[in-house]
């Protein structure tokens, strides 16, 4: 396994497909403190960490942009692009046509997927810990004294959180692509599933059960009871679960589908 | 142990309703290099991925070093080198960086490997160029640094001359003669190009239709090839009168109105063209001739030749 994960770190090296994830979370960032700008008119609003106040723009608020990058990110970026990174690192053996080289090796096929998907999960993590950094320091640039390290701690312990929860929250979707093999596929269905959370976050019972709205309980960004947070937990874990069974699922051969491409092609003699 | 590393009986491989390679017994000899020649699509790739396991055998038995082959045989891999169809590899990639990749999930102990592989192929090793940025050419001598990487007893090598220019082409024949002859590796290699593998083999195997129409060692395939003597003369009755009633020789065709073949090459060529002659028939050509490889091929897929 160690062998195959230093080999998944080497075959990131210069990819694409990283610096457009990297781009997506630095787009998101500029995007919220452009947002950031407005000047707020109303009542003080907080939680004992964070507030935003009368006549002054949000993001001179401490701990307000580090706070509002976080629905946006769970909501439209984070799942779409961990999911199309997670489902690309699976599509490429065979879209590359490497996979032929790696059956001749031979390699555990079970442990190369695990071994991306542990890729996957650690990228979903750094992008927080790179979104964590742009927001920070950002706030720290701009109101420094008035950060507090308790506020400073707890949003990075959501951050973290949050991208271990989405990693689990979209793994069906890397799965369901990768199975399908077309990994673009991921990025439209994580869309479509993340951005259905902002509905279901508008009912009362579903918004609890429904794995991208369960991030933001498992992360602590809602306060939840420890029930709920163990709840959150089961429910992303299940999420993985159901990867794993899609992933062995028994599906179509390499050489069936390449009898069907050749039938089709008439490339069969 | 039979002296072959790879061993085939009856070997057999529907899709669907379709045969694409119909019982074939293939016998490639330790030490020696076995050209499986065959037009596009006649089933080579098939044989060979049955061989590596890649693909089911639909019936019949793979045996490769003495090991009958079911499905992907674990302990056989690291004896063998390949490529099948075009060498896929990692195009954000450069080729040095590949190959670490390769070796490194093989296990392979040499520490240089990778260097000594790109060095019996001809590229540079840590060069800058990215997979994705080379050529047809030298994407095929990667995929042949691939397959040597970790010193394997038995190559098998699906058309590895595909895409190369004619200098690669003769590049990549001598080295895979140095890796037969100097170290002694076995050697199944695929092409439609007859010339090349009438270049390369020891043993030669012909398949057509996924049928093996013939298969021996390439100098009793040019034993085969009849040696005649080609010759054009002006009256074709006269001659072969001739050539009956003074050489009292039956073993002859004719080819056209002025062609005759005569396969009795013990023939005094000059005592027949002067005999012609004596009775007025001119002898426009003669020509000592051999059936080409090419020639052999058409004859027995009875149809056209090949490249």
């Amino acid at each position: 396994m160690q062998k195959l994960l230093w080999a998944e770190h080497q075959k990131i090296r210069r990819s694409k497909i990283v610096w457009i994830t990297v781009f997506a979370v630095v787009l998101l960032a500029v995007m919220i403190f452009a947002g950031g700008l407005d000047v707020y008119h109303g009542p003080v609003v907080g939680d004992g960490l964070k507030y935003v106040r009368d006549n002054l723009r949000y993001i001179d608020n401490a701990g307000w942009y580090m706070d509002e990058v976080q629905p946006w990110s769970v909501m439209f970026v984070f799942p779409a692009v961990t999911a199309l990174f997670g489902s690309y690192m699976i599509c490429r053996e065979e879209d590359e046509d490497t996979i032929k080289s790696l059956r001749l090796i031979p390699i555990n096929e079970v442990k190369l997927t695990v071994a991306k998907m542990i890729v996957t999960f650690e990228l979903s993590v750094m992008l927080y810990l790179l979104l964590f950094m742009i927001t920070f320091l950002t706030e720290a640039v701009l109101h420094f004294s008035d950060l507090s390290v308790k506020l400073v701690l707890v949003t990075l312990k959501e951050y973290v959180l949050e991208g271990i929860g989405i990693f689990f929250a979209v793994s069906p979707v890397i799965a369901l692509a990768s199975r399908m093999k077309k990994y673009w596929l991921a990025l439209v269905l994580a869309e479509i599933y993340s951005i259905a959370g902002l509905f279901v976050s508008m009912t009362s019972t579903l918004k609890y059960f429904y794995p991208i709205n369960v991030v933001f309980n498992f992360s602590g960004y809602y306060k939840e009871s420890a029930v709920g947070i163990w709840g959150s937990m089961g429910i992303l874990l299940l999420c993985g679960a159901l990867s794993v069974l899609i992933l062995k699922l028994p599906g179509k051969t390499t050489d069936s589908r390449n009898t069907d491409l050749q039938q089709n092609t008439g490339l069969l003699h | 142990m039979s002296d072959f590393l790879i061993e085939t009986r009856q070997l057999t491989k529907n899709y669907g309703d379709q045969t694409v390679v119909d019982s074939v017994n293939l016998h490639v000899k330790k030490g020696r290099i076995y050209g499986l020649l065959g037009r596009n699509g006649a089933g080579k790739t098939t044989i060979m991925k049955m061989i590596l396991g890649l693909t089911p055998i639909t019936s019949g038995e793979v045996k490769v070093f003495g090991r009958n082959i079911k499905g992907r045989e674990k302990k056989v891999y690291p004896r063998i080198g390949a490529i099948i169809e075009t060498p896929g590899f990692y195009p954000n990639l450069t080729g040095s960086e590949n190959l670490e990749i390769f070796a490194k999930l093989r296990g392979t102990a040499a520490p240089n490997a990778v260097k000594r592989a790109m060095d019996v192929v001809g590229l540079p090793y840590k060069d800058k160029k990215l997979f994705g940025k080379y050529s047809m050419g030298m994407k095929q001598r990667l995929g042949i640094a691939n397959a040597i990487l970790h010193d394997p007893e038995l190559l098998i090598l699906d058309e590895p001359t595909n895409g190369l220019d004619p200098i690669g082409i003769a590049e990549v024949r001598n080295f895979i003669l140095d890796l037969s002859k100097q170290e002694g590796k076995t050697i199944l290699i695929s092409s439609h190009i007859l010339s090349e593998i009438a270049l390369l083999a020891d043993d030669i195997g012909i398949i057509d239709h996924g049928v093996l129409l013939e298969e021996s060692s390439m100098r009793e395939l040019e034993k085969k090839n009849s040696r005649y003597i080609l010759l054009q003369v002006s009256d074709i009755p006269k001659a072969s009168l001739i050539l009956e009633r003074q050489f009292h020789t039956q073993d002859y065709s004719v080819s056209d109105n002025h062609t005759l073949r005569i396969y009795d090459t013990s023939l005094n060529m000059a005592a027949v063209n002067k005999a012609l002659m004596m009775e007025d028939v001119a002898v426009i050509s003669s020509q000592l001739c051999n059936d080409t490889l090419e020639d052999y091929f058409k004859k027995i897929t009875g149809g056209e030749g090949i490249a």
